[in-house]
């Protein structure tokens, strides 16, 4: 499968992409961070974030961009409150580029009290001596994807690891004290019973760890899961089961405490991701490394997905990374996205926020009309101060927001 | 320009071609000189054939041989002009063309009509033998003869044509030409020894087929009047120069600059061309009896032309019209709508200006405006069969630049009312009140089948449980038999002739044609989407397979129709009561697994997509039914 770096999908004049100098004029005092790694020592079959085998070992190279594109960050930055570093796979880092990379972090930012600085980590890459590192360093918070404890269904993503090092690994993490600890499971794999799913919530309930974050397989596109779903390798998990390991899920995990802040995400109290919750919550971030999506002064933006273009690109331009996607200001885009990311927390919509944005473009009206045919259906909770969704709401989260986003779109007569 | 003065010899320095000499005169124009015929001279003659046997590349061969086409111009196909028939190889259109040819030191004219091959067009080939007074028919040496072979010398036979039956493509080694003579002799009665070996591809057998085709062939029937009495075999629009229309003279004398009268609609026009394809059209300043040819006159519209009418002269009219031939009567139906994708080609008025210009063309298919409740308005359209249909959709959508939906064929029936007034129905919906009305009658066809003995159990089969009465079962050769059934033409528009072809691995052949109405046991089935009836859905079947037919349409559309947050029933119902019902399962979740900081954008864009296709669907009973579903559910399919 994919084994090497994607190709370029955008292209600007003269064979030169704007950067992020622009998008970052007059951007200050953001407080939470992406780092985004790109490289894996095997692509999984149903990934599309964007990874790849690095048969070149570019990591110094890669280290020392990243290095010039945080520096450039830092000015843009506050105090962080959240960090994140995500891939790929972050832990394939090599301990001594780790020190250096939360060194550099350390010197060119602020940190704020109590900020929640994440790695993820593949459970086959994690040592000892790196959890040693990353704990020495500040980070404070791993999330380690585990998918299944099924080995078939494993072999079925194309995941490798081995089911056991998923304990490992949390265990090393808590060892060498990094206090909070997270996992990734799948679920709706071609050929699993709910049965086959209740074990492995039962496993990770067994494991050290304070947050879940349980994901109903998706066939994005361009995976090779996908063609392999299109080549009829395998058939697609039926709707009415995927609907109840989605229930058995909801309920299993909030008897055992882990409660449901988003859709696909469960946690003890207080356990929440606050890196996660800056997103949901449309709040600012800023993104390096290839790929690092950012969201600041109202913008939106993607660093260029593809590792050699975003390495010559920061090195061309002292540390701005070539960009894509770029998206300017625009209260109706941040109005439709608060209302499709928002309904997806547990805490909902703040409905006095979301009025107010509303009522801007003349077109509270008409959602509010859905929002109440959405409480008087159930989907929505009666709670005045909050657009919520109901446990029942939250099984058809995307018709509501879909509703209320074509509600915020239409003209307002006159 | 050739658009203009269609009548191009451009190249001066050339050798005149065909029966005609034309030169250049000082002012441009062209002069044309002719070689007076005698009528004992002329022969009228159709080549016919089934699909594929090589008409129309022995029609290129006999232009090469009497060089009216230089080896160096010679490209296949020469009379299928149109791109679409080219590559679906067949002949839409029939085109005559005059040539010359001399034997023995006489010259003879030879006027020839390429026709259709194909089942839907026997209305063509009849028209086209209307002219003739001889037919040359084409058999595969490597194939045999066909149901359309079958079906068009019987044509032939019945307006007593000679015919010169001639065994095609002996260049091949897979060539029979022994056995395949005898096939024409045991199913059509032409003797063996007559028939000509020939190949259109090497050319050998070519000259003999010229030669018989002036020996044998009778000429022209001597004139019955000294008064112009000119047939109407086809007529075609052209672009640049309006209406051109086909003629075969029988008696008297046409000239340009006559004013003439079209007998049958009265109306009169003036002459202002006449001329011959050469193929190249060619003008001529007259035509007397015998001859084939074109004529213009400044006809606005093919509407203004009836095929079969007699042209005669408006100041000395002929007292009666030549017998003509009956119209093609439309008996399947399709609507057609704009596709609802955005875009260009996607409006109900781009569609209705491509219907204008293909009906200026084809007058064979009619179209009235629709509107359906599910795909909003649209033209509900008339074809001589289902090829016809194919070929129409094809033509809107190349030649017109639409993009169209298209529903599945019906049949015309006859409904007799209570009060013995007779309808014709098309379209299920309008179907009044089963009270009002005795009798419902469903066209009937007579199909003669051509298969490998082998397959003949199977296909007697497949045509029994169409409703099919056996006729006949009649031997060509050790190995093919001809079988005839009468089946209602509703059983076959669907997938009868897929069936057949899949069942006897490609070998079987096919033709039919609509002997009658019979009254039958019929029904219209409703179908209701969560309790609300669906005109657009309706369909007419017999009664005793209608909840058959029934299910399987509800499987289909379960399968199109999204989960609702709530349960829908699927019902299908003859007058009330319900013979076959599918339910659709409430659905569980609608909800994106994943949704980090990346995603954001695009995921706003997959939920403002996923409104946009909610906006383009039709709310049925609170029921979003997408256009698709109405699609797959009227495709032919089982
Ligand atoms: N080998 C060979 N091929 C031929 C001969 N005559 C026609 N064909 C081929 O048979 C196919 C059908 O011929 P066509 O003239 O289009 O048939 P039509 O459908 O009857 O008009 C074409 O591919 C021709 O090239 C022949 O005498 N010999
Ligand atoms: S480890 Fe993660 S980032 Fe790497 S290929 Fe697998 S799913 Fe994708
Ligand atoms: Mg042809």
């Amino acid at each position: 499968m994919s084994q090497t770096e994607r190709q370029p999908t955008e292209l600007t004049l003269r064979g030169q992409r704007a950067t992020g100098e622009g998008a970052l004029r007059g951007v200050r005092g953001v407080g939470s961070l992406y780092v985004h790694v790109p490289f894996c020592f095997h692509k999984c079959h149903y990934c599309d974030f964007y990874s790849f085998v690095d048969s070149r070992d570019r990591q110094g190279v890669f280290l020392e961009r990243l290095k010039a594109e945080l520096g450039v960050l830092a000015g843009h930055a506050g105090a962080l409150r959240t960090v994140f570093v995500g891939g790929g796979t972050p832990s394939l880092l090599r301990a001594e580029l780790w020190e250096d990379l939360l060194g550099w972090l350390r010197e060119r930012f602020a940190f704020g009290e109590g900020c929640e600085f994440t790695v993820e980590c593949n459970p086959e890459t994690v040592t000892p001596e790196l959890m040693g590192v990353l704990a020495a360093g500040g980070v404070n918070r791993v999330s380690v994807g585990a998918q299944s404890f099924d080995r078939r269904h494993l072999a079925t993503l194309e995941r490798w690891h081995e089911p056991e090092n998923v304990g490992r690994a949390l265990a090393m993490a808590r060892d060498a004290g990094i206090e909070r600890r997270s996992l990734d499971l799948i679920f709706a794999i071609p050929g699993q019973t709910l049965g086959e799913w209740e074990r492995d919530l039962e496993t990770a309930l067994g494991l050290p760890v304070d947050h879940l974050s349980c994901y109903a397989l998706t066939y994005e596109p361009n995976t090779a899961m996908t063609k392999r779903l299109e080549r009829g390798e395998f058939a697609g998990a039926d709707e009415d089961l995927e609907a109840d390991m989605y229930e058995r899920t909801v309920e299993m995990l909030g008897s055992a405490g882990f409660e449901r802040y988003e859709v696909s995400n469960f946690a003890r109290s207080g356990m929440a991701c606050a890196h996660n919750m800056v997103y949901w919550r449309g709040e600012e971030w800023l993104a390096a490394g290839p790929s690092g999506s950012a969201h600041a002064g109202g913008q939106r933006w993607k660093n260029v997905p593809h590792l050699t273009e975003w390495m010559d690109g920061v090195a061309r331009s002292g540390g701005y990374s070539p960009i894509v996607d770029y998206e300017g200001q625009d209260a109706l885009r941040a109005l439709c996205e608060r209302i499709m990311l928002g309904l997806r927390l547990g805490e909902g919509l703040d409905a006095e926020d979301l009025q107010r944005r509303a009522a801007s473009l003349g077109v509270w009206e008409a959602v509010r009309m859905r929002i109440e045919a959405h409480r008087r259906s159930g989907m929505l909770t009666d709670e005045r101060e909050r657009v919520r969704l109901s446990g029942r709401g939250f099984l058809f989260a995307d018709g509501i927001a879909s509703d209320l986003m074509i509600a915020a779109q239409e003209k307002t007569p006159g | 320009m050739a658009r203009s003065g269609y009548d191009r010899c451009s190249r001066p320095s050339e050798k005149p071609v065909g029966v005609f000499g034309c030169v250049i005169g000082a002012s441009g124009a062209v002069i044309v000189t002719i070689n007076p015929a005698s009528i004992m001279q002329i022969r009228n003659f159709s080549i016919i054939a089934h699909i594929d046997h090589g008409k129309s590349t022995l029609a290129d061969r006999l232009l090469q041989s009497t060089h009216a086409v230089s080896d160096r111009e010679a490209r296949e196909q020469f009379l299928d002009d149109m791109d679409l028939e080219r590559e679906r190889g067949i002949t839409i259109k029939a085109s005559a063309v005059t040539v010359k040819h001399m034997v023995d030191g006489e010259e003879f004219m030879l006027n020839f009509i390429d026709t259709p091959g194909h089942v839907d067009f026997s209305y063509e080939v009849s028209r086209a033998l209307k002219a003739c007074e001889g037919a040359v028919l084409v058999v595969d040496s490597t194939q045999g003869v066909e149901a359309q072979t079958v079906a068009n010398a019987y044509l032939a036979i019945g307006q007593d044509l000679q015919l010169i039956p001639v065994v095609n493509k002996i260049d091949l080694p897979a060539a029979q030409p022994d056995e395949v003579a005898m096939e024409i002799e045991q199913i059509l009665g032409l003797p063996a020894e007559d028939c000509i070996y020939c190949s259109a591809k090497t050319g050998e057998g070519i000259d003999e087929l010229l030669n018989r085709i002036c020996r044998d062939l009778p000429g022209p029937r001597p004139p019955e009047t000294d008064k112009l009495r000119a047939l109407i075999f086809d007529s075609h629009y052209d672009d640049y120069r309006g209406v051109v229309v086909y003629i075969r003279v029988f008696d008297g004398r046409l000239r340009v600059g006559d004013k003439i009268r079209m007998m049958g609609s009265g109306r009169t026009y003036f002459c202002t061309e006449l001329g011959k394809y050469t193929p190249k059209p060619t003008k001529v300043a007259e035509m007397g009896p015998g001859e084939t040819g074109y004529l213009i006159a400044s006809i606005k519209t093919l509407a203004d032309v009836r095929v079969g009418d007699t042209v005669t002269q408006d100041s000395n009219p002929a007292a009666k019209a030549l017998e003509g031939y009956e119209e093609p009567k439309q008996m399947v139906f399709c609507d057609f709508y704009p596709s609802t994708t955005e875009g260009k080609g996607n409006s109900f008025e781009e569609l209705r200006d491509a219907m204008e210009r293909l009906a200026l063309n084809d007058a064979s298919f009619t179209y009235q405006p629709v509107h359906s409740e599910a795909l909003g308005f649209g033209f509900r359209c008339g074809f001589l069969g289902l090829l016809h249909m194919d070929i129409i959709q094809e033509r809107l959508e190349r030649e017109g630049g639409v993009e169209v939906v298209q529903t599945a064929p019906t049949v015309t029936y006859q409904l007799e009312l209570t009060s013995g007034e007779v309808l014709e129905v098309h379209n299920p919906a309008d179907l009044p009140d089963p009270s009002t009305w005795r009798e419902l009658k469903e066209p009937i066809v007579r199909t003669e089948i051509i298969v490998p003995r082998e397959y003949v159990g199977d296909i007697m089969a497949l045509c029994m449980a169409r409703r099919g009465v056996f006729k006949s079962q009649t031997a060509l050769s050790e190995t093919r038999q001809m079988l005839t059934w009468e089946i209602p033409l509703a059983e076959i528009i669907y997938d009868f002739y897929d069936k057949l072809k899949s069942m006897t691995r490609g070998y079987a052949t096919m033709d039919y044609e609509i002997i009658g109405f019979n009254p039958e046991r019929l029904a219209k089935v409703d179908i209701l989407i969560n309790g609300a009836p669906v005109e657009a859905l309706s369909f007419i079947a017999y009664r005793d397979t209608a909840d058959k037919r029934a299910r399987g349409l509800l499987v289909k559309l379960k399968k199109e129709i999204d989960r609702h947050q709530f349960e829908i029933p699927l019902q299908a119902a003859i007058g009330g009561k319900v013979i076959a019902r599918e339910t659709i399962k409430a659905m569980r979740k609608n909800v994106t697994a994943k949704c980090y900081g990346g995603d954001v954008s695009r995921k706003r864009k997959l939920l403002d997509k996923q409104k946009k296709g909610k906006a383009k669907m039709k709310s049925i009973g609170s029921v979003e039914v997408p256009q698709e579903a109405f699609m797959a559910v009227l495709d032919t399919g089982e």
